[in-house]
């Protein structure tokens, strides 16, 4: 019998839609927030690499601010990622991706890693968890979202 | 909730039963978005909603939008609480206040697929 429906479903989906309404909330959490503060760590990085043995006063001040910049970003990316975890995801979301937990513990255990390093690698395997953690998130809201990336 | 039976796919076929796609996630994890539910539209001409009752509603202050949540409270002069299970995620009588009899347009009976 639920192959039956099932195959209804699949061929013919209803039309007519029923909200399990939210006004406010709904909206509030998007992995969003933590891919803009990531890409930050992957372009601080960066400027950084490019900045490497100049010596003069400009550029001694330009690689404190991206020093301080990639610290900052990472952290709050580090934020963003533990409040989905946190409050955003639930049991039944563990059951649909039993890997929440590692990727999860992977990406934040990465930012750390980015905040002590200054590393190219390791901010674009951040990314790629960071995109994960996006398809997840979308997943579980039945939505297929389009992960963009500013660089 | 239980899975729709012959009996319910029969009663969709002659039309006595309505056919909704679920959208938001105030009900998870009873009903996640893309869950399709059936809907008896005269459940209540033979008693009225009670406790525990998973209902198609109409928006108080939005003209069209029909929600589902469930009968959380009986309240007097035929009015109901209504809430989703999911209370972080959702606009309900704690925002809107309680609904009418006849804002109350159908029990949820069964899940579909």
């Amino acid at each position: 019998m639920k192959m039956l429906t099932s195959k209804i479903k699949a061929l013919f989906p209803a039309k007519a839609e029923l909200s399990a309404h939210c006004d406010g909330p709904c909206g509030v959490y998007d992995p969003a927030s933590a891919r803009i503060a990531a890409e930050a760590v992957v372009s601080m990085t960066k400027k950084m690499i490019a900045l490497e043995g100049k010596t003069d006063l400009d550029s001694i001040n330009n690689m404190s601010r991206y020093i301080a910049i990639k610290e900052e970003q990472a952290h709050i990316a580090k934020t963003e990622i533990l409040v989905l975890w946190t409050d955003y995801f639930k049991p039944a979301h563990l059951e649909q991706f039993p890997e929440l937990h590692d990727v999860i513990w992977e990406t934040t255990k990465l930012l750390s890693h980015c905040k002590q390093h200054v590393d190219v690698e390791a901010t674009g395997k951040l990314m790629e968890k960071i995109q994960q953690i996006h398809s997840m998130f979308w997943a579980t809201k039945g939505r297929d979202v389009t992960f963009y990336v500013a660089s | 909730m239980r899975d729709s039976n012959l009996l319910d796919l029969l009663l969709w076929i002659l039309r006595l039963r309505l056919r909704f796609r679920v959208t938001g996630a105030s009900m998870f994890p009873l009903l996640q978005p893309g869950d399709e539910v059936l809907i008896d539209p005269r459940a209540f001409e033979k008693r009225p909603p009670q406790v525990g009752d998973v209902v198609m509603a109409q928006h108080p202050t939005q003209p069209g939008l029909k929600i589902v949540k469930r009968v959380t409270a009986v309240l007097p002069d035929d009015h109901y609480q209504i809430s989703g299970d999911n209370p972080s995620a959702s606009t309900d009588s704690r925002t809107f206040g309680p609904v009418s009899r006849q804002q109350i347009l159908g029990l949820v009976t069964s899940r579909f697929g």
